[in-house]
């Protein structure tokens, strides 16, 4: 089950070890201003209901009362307050990890998972600051403060504290139970959430299509059923919670008035004083307190403990092995004999796959749509394991695996244009130049090379234009030039280019011939992966990919 | 603004909001008297074991409390059954809510202006749906119904102690307001300008982390994943700013409600002291005036961080309202195209987005059954735009475009029935192969699946598919490669019960023969009664088979000048 608080998460997370260590602090010391004003407030009301003191002999312990009150409420604040702002680290300080650990998990990996771990990063863990801020102080009460009063008022009277001490055993029975029945339903809670979020989602995306179609207005009862499934899944869900949650508090306040009633027969028999059964009166409720609270709040936590949970699960995914070995500069990057077996498929595309990219050379990678081109870049890049053959990268005399080497180092020289390129948010000058050092100039002439140009000069703001994520201020040939200037820009000793010419017309198109045919010259690795027939004509080494072809292809030599 | 004015901004959003979210009165006050019931429990335990202690101290009679103690039991039962039934009922006034928002919020992006939803990024659509509608349902849990208990409890226990001392009953009351009106507002007021700033860097983080999750190998590989991240890094620092900021009055305001307890059980004490000695007050009486504000404050307890959330609640509100007021567009007549002869008919047509300058201008085009058109021209020149026009889903700039007779204007929603298109961006939605293909029409059977695969040239694909038509293409279709997913379109295009057909770009990503064929198998498609519109790259020789051939780059070059290259029909 679900622990209510996973030591794993206070070993990874040094922000949520902090947060705990002083909110137990804290609580530590609202429970001694609590004790003492409640002795205090009972010793001076008992006095004036017994009418054996006055006012002016009780003045001193009503304004200790106002002080320990006083501190209380300070402490209250500090605890909040701390609670607060250690949640809203942790819940960075969680984003980060996640977020750096998926990236290293490869782009398999995050295919499958990608709804998951967006619910997860914007707002699964966000569910984390009730959980930090309302249930973990609790549970330390629970913990600290609860034995604390307990034997505070056995000192006062024996039997309330016994009758206290039979029902607390049940609370973690209790507790148990509700983890028992919660757990499982808030997990699948979290799943199907998922499941909705990612089915929506996709309604959502596909909107356009559907609309173009004429089926849109079919789907919102399709978004109707699929959100009344929630709210009655929900609803399930918390009606298990909150009987549990009703079961504890029920106990808890019960047994409080037992012990009310208890002390007043026994004061009718004057087993004890007003002053004593006072004291018990106003200390029971706290006793309990916060257990009740841990029970009201678990719901709304339980959210965030399955978040904390995933999150873990996924830093546990284990990264695909890094090579370490050092990498000069690459004068050659092969495959030899390389299969990729595509999720859910039987037959490896590509398979068994020979073929080289030099520097100063143009290969094009062809074949039929679906034979695995885009995977054979994947794989040169070090992004996807192969599932048979290797890549090899030549430096100098030395040939080196692919796997054996700094992936980070085989980057550094390598620039990659993909199909879909992603933009992140920001102006077309910041997007351009992310993770690249060059001037405006060097930008004009990388963006002439690239045909972007005209498109900034179109634009009334120029370079100067945001754009972002999936903005469609561009269009998909225009953000993929934008992203070739970007590669221009590299020192990059390789380029990888994923269909440059496929959103393009035939005037472009000769654009990318020119620019390609420009950075062999220049010294530069191409790769490009293409129907066009004119990049074709141009490359030195043409190599067919194929799918599920038992026997290796050999590389077509050209030139 | 000042912040009065913005708190007064967000009450008025909130009311926009409220009815969206279609809460039945009945069950608002159920929840409510649950509620009430429940905490009003809370307050007569301990008021009424004040009395029984107090009393059973003079040693009376055992009968004399017996009722005390009968009482103290049922309300000790009371309490934790009211409140389950307070928190399920409450509950599910909110889910309800919620779903209510959501199915308003999907309609009107379905059938209101495309551009709506076009402009909007994933992560903040994530947002919309997700957070911010649940923020706003969570409106009815965690302020409204609190709101109104608190407010009912709190005219009960000052009624108690009221009633055994009017002063008493008189401080206790203006404790009640200072922690139930004043810690809340405080929260509120604080809150307000750090909660705007802080909704703007959630979205702001979501977007980022969403770039993150897009393109997390691009990233790797170009080196920009670090730079990426430390961005991120600095957004949800100035995030983790704002949320401190907005996180310290709130704990004051907890504060502040411990201090207004503290100072009522005090006064009481003093007062009550004093009316001992006067003899206006008996002793049992003073511990019940001096022990039930110790319960009292429970209800108003809730109300500092029940404003927190009606602010966030209200930015939330705003941002959904703002999208249903873009969504909105000017009615649109409901004119059935089916009167008509099925065509498209263009007139000195221009298009473009709505408020952009035109793309195209003057372009005359005729698209009827049995006719095949393609369109040609650069990037840039407005095609895709022209597509969403000529299907009746965008508005023309200027001209006409009349659809089976009918003004495209003067249509709901375009004329499915007649004329449909297919982005060269269309979704493949997360499900299986078969089902993306009964997008088009629901009641595609197997056979004529695998049927319109084959014409699309996707016959050996399935082949090599294990579970064949139920194979699920992912989010996206990034399960399958582009080429499969262009053919996957066309062939959706194909089942459609429309005789036109708008295809974008179909022979993208295909390598030249499979390109060709495809081509000429779209074309061949009018001798079946259809009418294809195409856009495409492809070279004169291909479309020596269409019947018109319209040049954009001509259009948008000399505007007024329409050239198109008759050939025979």
């Amino acid at each position: 089950m679900a622990k209510p608080l996973d030591p794993a998460l206070l070993r990874s997370v040094r922000s949520a070890r902090s947060t705990v260590l002083a909110t137990a602090a804290l609580v530590v010391a609202q429970t001694a201003a609590l004790v003492v004003a409640a002795l205090l407030l009972a010793r001076a009301l008992g006095r004036l209901v017994e009418g054996s003191a006055a006012w002016s002999e009780v003045a001193g312990e009503a304004l200790g009362v106002l002080v320990a009150l006083a501190v209380r409420a300070a402490l209250t604040t500090a605890t909040e307050w701390r609670a607060h702002r250690g949640a809203t680290r942790v819940v960075a300080e969680m984003r980060d990890a996640t977020l750096r650990h998926v990236a290293r998990l490869g782009p398999r990996w995050l295919e499958a998972h990608r709804a998951e771990v967006a619910t997860l990063v914007t707002r699964g863990l966000d569910a984390l600051e009730p959980y930090l801020v309302r249930y973990l102080p609790q549970l330390l009460q629970t913990a600290l403060l609860t034995p604390a009063i307990l034997v505070v008022i056995a000192t006062q009277d024996l039997l309330s504290a016994a009758t206290l001490a039979i029902t607390l055993p049940l609370i973690p029975v209790f507790m148990w139970l509700i983890g028992l029945a919660t757990e499982r339903t808030t997990r699948r809670r979290l799943a199907a959430q998922q499941r909705l979020d990612a089915r929506v989602l996709d309604l959502v995306a596909g909107l356009g299509t559907l609309r173009a179609l004429g089926r849109a207005r079919g789907t919102v009862a399709r978004v109707r059923e699929l959100a009344d499934a929630e709210r009655r899944g929900t609803m399930s869900t918390l009606r298990v919670a909150f009987l549990s949650g009703a079961a504890l508090e029920l106990l808890a306040t019960l047994s409080v008035a037992v012990v009310a009633v208890g002390v007043g027969l026994r004061l009718v028999t004057g087993e004890v004083g007003l002053v004593t059964g006072l004291a018990v009166l106003v200390l029971a409720p706290e006793v309990l307190a916060p257990l009740r609270h841990v029970g009201t709040h678990f719901h709304a936590s339980a959210d965030g403990v399955a978040a904390v949970e995933r999150c873990l699960d996924i830093l546990r995914e284990p990264v695909p092995v890094a090579g370490t070995a050092d990498l000069g500069p690459v004068e050659e990057v092969e495959w030899d004999g390389v299969d990729v077996l595509p999720p859910g498929r039987t037959l490896p595309a590509p398979a068994g796959l020979h073929g080289r990219v030099r520097r100063g050379g143009i290969t094009v990678l062809r074949g039929p749509s679906g034979a695995g081109k885009t995977s054979a870049a994947l794989a040169l890049l070090g992004l996807l394991a192969p599932d048979a053959g290797v890549v090899r990268l030549r430096v100098g005399d030395r040939r080196l695996d692919l796997r054996d080497v700094d992936l980070a180092a085989w980057h550094a020289q390598v620039a990659w244009v993909p199909q879909h390129p992603v933009l992140e948010p920001g102006t077309l000058r910041e997007v351009a130049l992310a993770g690249v050092d060059a001037d405006d100039e060097a930008l004009r002439g990388a963006a002439e090379r690239s045909g972007f140009a005209e498109v900034v000069a179109a634009l009334p703001l120029g370079w100067d234009t945001p754009v972002g994520g999936r903005a469609r201020g561009l269009s998909a040939g225009q953000r993929q030039r934008l992203a070739t200037t970007r590669a221009l820009l590299s020192p990059a000793r390789f380029l990888v280019l994923d269909e440059p010419t496929a959103h393009l017309d035939s005037a472009s198109s000769a654009q990318v011939l020119r620019l390609v045919t420009e950075a062999a010259r220049d010294g530069v690795g191409v790769l490009v992966l293409t129907h066009a027939p004119e990049l074709v004509a141009a490359a030195d080494e043409v190599v067919t990919v194929a799918a599920g072809a038992a026997e290796p292809l050999a590389a077509e030599v050209l030139a | 603004m000042s912040t009065r004015d913005a708190l007064l901004a967000d009450l008025r959003a909130l009311r926009r909001i409220w009815p969206l979210l279609g809460v039945s009165r009945r069950r608002l006050a159920v929840a409510v008297a649950w509620g009430t019931l429940a905490l009003s429990a809370a307050v007569g335990l301990a008021a009424v074991s004040a009395w029984l202690i107090a009393r059973a101290s003079q040693m009376p009679p055992v009968l004399d409390l017996t009722i005390a103690v009968v009482a103290v039991r049922a309300l000790g039962i009371g309490r934790g059954l009211f409140r389950y039934l307070d928190r399920l009922a409450s509950h599910d006034v909110a889910l309800r809510g919620a779903a209510h928002l959501r199915e308003r919020l999907y309609s009107a992006l379905a059938h209101g202006r495309t551009d709506a939803v076009a402009t909007l990024r994933r992560g903040e659509v994530l947002r919309r749906w997700g957070a911010d509608v649940d923020d706003v349902g969570d409106l009815v849990v965690r302020a409204v119904v609190p709101a109104l208990v608190a407010l009912v409890v709190s005219l009960v226990a000052v009624g108690i102690v009221g009633a055994l001392s009017p002063l008493a009953g008189l401080v206790l009351a203006a404790c009640l307001l200072l922690a139930g009106l004043g810690a809340p507002l405080l929260a509120a007021r604080a809150v307000r300008a750090a909660e705007l700033d802080g909704a703007a860097q959630r979205g702001r983080v979501a977007a980022q982390a969403m770039t993150v999750l897009d393109g997390a190998a691009e990233l790797r590989v170009g080196g920009r994943l670090d730079p990426l991240l430390g961005e991120l890094a600095d957004a949800e620092d100035a995030l983790r700013r704002t949320r401190d900021r907005a996180a310290r009055p709130a704990a004051l305001a907890q504060g502040v409600t411990a201090a207004a307890t503290g100072l009522a059980v005090v006064a009481a004490l003093a007062i009550g002291a004093a009316q001992l000695a006067a003899g206006s007050l008996a002793p049992v009486e003073l511990a019940v005036v001096v022990l039930t504000p110790l319960a009292a404050f429970e209800g108003v307890g809730m109300l500092a961080g029940a404003s927190v959330h009606a602010v966030r609640a209200a930015d939330a509100a705003r941002r959904l309202t703002d999208l249903l007021d873009r969504a909105r567009r000017p009615a649109t007549g409901a004119a059935d195209p089916a009167v008509g002869a099925p065509a498209v008919v263009a007139a000195g047509l221009a298009v473009g987005w709505p408020g952009r300058e035109p793309l195209l201008r003057g372009l005359d085009l005729t698209l009827a059954p049995g006719r095949a058109v393609a369109v040609v021209g650069p990037n840039g020149s407005g095609k895709t735009t022209l597509l969403l026009t000529l299907a009746g889903l965008l508005p023309p700039a200027a001209g006409e475009v009349r659809i089976g007779g009918v003004p495209s204007t003067a249509l709901a929603d375009g004329a499915p029935s007649v004329v449909t298109m297919t982005a060269e961006d269309a979704h493949v939605f997360d499900t299986t192969i078969l089902e993306n293909l009964r997008v088009a029409r629901g009641d595609v059977t197997e056979d004529e699946a695998r049927e319109v695969l084959a014409l699309a040239g996707l016959g050996a694909f399935l082949d090599r598919l294990p579970d064949g038509l139920d194979t699920v293409v992912g989010a996206g279709g990034a399960c399958i490669s582009g080429g499969e997913r262009r053919r996957l379109l066309v062939a959706r295009a194909l089942l459609s019960p429309a005789p036109l057909l708008l295809l974008d770009e179909p022979d993208e990503h295909l390598d030249p023969e499979t390109a060709e064929r495809l081509l000429q198998d779209v074309l061949a498609l009018r001798e079946a009664g259809r009418g294809v519109l195409l856009v495409t790259h492809r070279g004169a020789a291909s479309l020596a088979a269409a019947d018109d051939v319209v040049d954009l780059g001509a259009v948008a070059a000399a505007p007024g000048v329409v050239p198109m290259l008759e050939r025979s029909a």
